[in-house]
């Protein structure tokens, strides 16, 4: 069996997206007067639309660009934790982290901890340096929210 | 004497203290976050949506405008110093800039980047202010038809001038109509792609995705790229000096790559890094030195600069008289203006004159900015480049979370900007142009609208848009530029067989 190009791969994920959201645009409720358009039309324009270019993607040959780059060996001999891709889930996970407690333990706290921590687990060591630019850059940009925009930022734990 | 008499009035809303003040900031900041290999002017001006939230929308565009051509500026000096563009615009700049920097006159490169860049603003500007207001006049007589076919035009004309596959490019457009398209249908009330998720019911916030698509994106493909400690080192900036000889020699190619700028610029889909592009081949086919062209000619660094940052003054041209942006930049812009409460279009040179003349006119003060600021304060701004990458990637991301917690105030956006940031790495990996989504998501809403809006003034007769002669013409210029390049690839591949 030939095996399948990325293009070919993405296209097939495309138009599984594409059939889905036809699929969605045909449960879309009509409205209850006769009008020439309904809700309805532009997502099935588009819906098929991107069913017909991820034939076409999938009848192109991928170039260069197409194909992600090779990751540099010496970064991928690096212990899990600090390889490319598990930088990228581990940011995410801190991501995720710091907005379900953004809101508990105020936003003074969670974007310090977020900026230091990131900074630190990226490899910089000056950790002086690193806190005071975090809690800088982070005090500076609330008090600037909160003071001259008035936006409001979470205090949470911090009597701020 | 009309034209004056505005420009006039715009200065005295530029000259406010206030809009100074944002003038300076917006250059200088542009310039900073543009220096930063990796962080465009769509970044830039995405992380500043949430400052210009609660600003009066001339005093933001102002500023926005600032950071804008501050940041296509500042994309020259980590070309010159680095060799690693801190936007495409600045990509031709490398070509001698960096040559010249490693035979110790990145000085002067820097200079010269400074001075075609102020000229090249500036030269624009006037042209600006002259056609702009012809074409808004143009404008007035457009209907909801010429506007569907103009959007289609300027969706098109991004994707089939972007450096990468036509089709993945078309893919992205759809996908950020699709975007665009969720939550309530303002016209009939109903619910689209919302999954029963209150949050989804007012759509995405295109700050959301511009940021996730876009930073985020980029802060995710810098960790895959080994964004650990390692910095380029940089080259010594030296003397920032021109002799008389070397201005005369750059005269003449500033002047012609401003006018060619300013035009690449109008045009849907080019901007700067096609003029700069177009501004350094014109330079190098017309220049007696042509030869050494790639090896530190200062006429290959004048050229490009002068056009990307008059490109960027005609980029504003489509926007402010049409309200249709021609590339991903403006349509950040756009999108920054809507948020603002102003939609920019023929109508708003009448009705927002104070947006209008005050933006050109502080354009005019921000070049001046550009030139007093940045020239002696570039050996200054450069350190900025000596900054840690682990330092610099957190605060990236401490800047993308504020920009979207700061305006919606909901967790469900953070999530979201996760989700659109890993969207953007995709993409960038699989070489998706990300500036057709966001172009799209902008014109999406409108561009159905308008389409909506023709279709019922005709009954349902989708005739109407080819009755229309400027609906039309805009249309068949809408289907050649995606059949162009394809009839074009197909030539050359026949040929290469042959």
């Amino acid at each position: 069996m030939t095996r399948l190009n990325v293009n070919q791969v993405l296209a097939l994920c495309l138009a599984l997206v594409a059939v889905g959201y036809l699929a969605m645009a045909w449960q879309i409720p009509d409205f209850p007067l006769p009008r020439p358009v309904d809700s309805d039309l532009f997502p099935k324009v588009l819906g098929f639309t991107l069913l017909g270019l991820s034939l076409l993607l999938f009848l192109e040959k991928p170039k260069a660009q197409d194909i992600p780059d090779e990751l540099d060996p010496n970064e991928q001999a690096q212990p899990l934790l600090l390889r490319p891709w598990s930088r990228v889930v581990v940011t995410s996970l801190a991501i995720v982290v710091y907005a379900l407690l953004l809101a508990p333990i105020g936003f003074v706290v969670a974007s310090t901890t977020l900026s230091f921590g990131l900074a630190w687990y990226y490899g910089y060591r000056r950790h002086g340096v690193n806190m005071a630019v975090s809690l800088g850059v982070v005090l500076a940009l609330y008090l600037t929210m909160t003071k001259v925009m008035d936006v409001y930022l979470p205090t949470g734990i911090l009597p701020l | 004497m009309e034209a004056f008499n505005n420009l006039m009035y715009g200065f005295g809303i530029a000259l406010e203290p206030m809009n100074i003040a944002y003038v300076f900031f917006g250059v200088f900041a542009g310039t900073i976050i543009g220096m930063l290999p990796g962080l465009g002017p769509i970044s830039a001006l995405a992380l500043m949506i949430p400052i210009t939230f609660a600003m009066e929308p001339s005093s933001g565009l102002i500023l926005m405008a600032g950071v804008y051509y501050g940041a296509i500026f500042g994309g020259s000096t980590s070309s010159i110093l680095l060799n690693a563009p801190g936007v495409a615009g600045t990509v031709a700049t490398s070509f001698d800039g960096y040559p010249l920097a490693k035979q110790g006159m990145a000085g002067k490169a820097l200079a010269i980047a400074a001075y075609s860049s102020f000229i090249g603003g500036t030269v624009s500007i006037i042209f600006l202010m002259l056609v702009a207001p012809l074409l808004g006049k143009v404008a007035v007589s457009f209907g909801p038809a010429e506007y569907f076919a103009l959007m289609v035009l300027g969706l098109t004309a991004v994707v089939s001038l972007s450096d990468k596959s036509l089709v993945k490019g078309l893919i992205a457009a759809v996908v950020g109509v699709m975007i665009s398209i969720i939550g309530i249908d303002l016209q009939t009330g109903t619910e689209r792609y919302t999954f029963g998720a209150a949050h989804l019911l007012d759509g995405i916030d295109f700050l959301v995705v511009a940021l996730g698509i876009f930073a985020l994106a980029e802060v995710f493909y810098m960790l895959l790229r080994g964004g650990g400690g390692k910095e380029q080192p940089r080259n010594a900036i030296g003397s920032l000096k021109l002799s008389g000889r070397e201005c005369r020699d750059i005269a003449a190619p500033i002047g012609r790559s401003s006018i060619l700028g300013f035009f690449t610029g109008v045009l849907p889909g080019a901007g700067a890094t096609i003029g700069s592009f177009l501004g350094y081949s014109m330079e190098k086919r017309l220049a007696k030195d042509g030869d050494t062209f790639g090896k530190g000619n200062i006429k290959g660094v004048a050229a490009p600069e002068a056009a990307n940052n008059a490109a960027c003054t005609g980029s504003f041209v489509p926007l402010l008289t049409l309200g249709v942006p021609g590339s991903g930049t403006t349509a950040v812009l756009l999108g920054a203006l809507l948020v603002m409460g102003v939609t920019p279009g023929p109508a708003m040179i009448e009705s927002r004159p104070d947006v209008f003349w005050g933006v050109i006119a502080s354009m005019y003060i921000g070049n001046i900015f550009l030139l007093v600021l940045n020239l002696p304060l570039i050996p200054l701004i450069a350190k900025i480049l000596d900054m840690p990458r682990p330092l610099l990637l957190a605060l990236i991301l401490i800047f993308c979370m504020i920009g979207v917690y700061g305006m919606s105030f909901s967790v469900f956006d953070l999530l979201l900007l996760l989700g659109f940031g890993l969207l953007g790495l995709g993409m960038r990996l699989f070489g998706f142009p990300a500036a057709p989504l966001i172009l799209a998501l902008i014109l999406g809403a409108i561009m159905e609208e308008s389409m909506r809006r023709a279709l019922q003034i005709s009954g349902g007769d989708w005739m109407i848009f080819i009755d229309k002669p400027i609906s039309m013409w805009l249309l068949i210029i809408a289907a050649l530029s995606l059949v162009l390049p394809m009839v074009k690839k197909a030539i050359a591949g026949a040929r290469a067989r042959a």
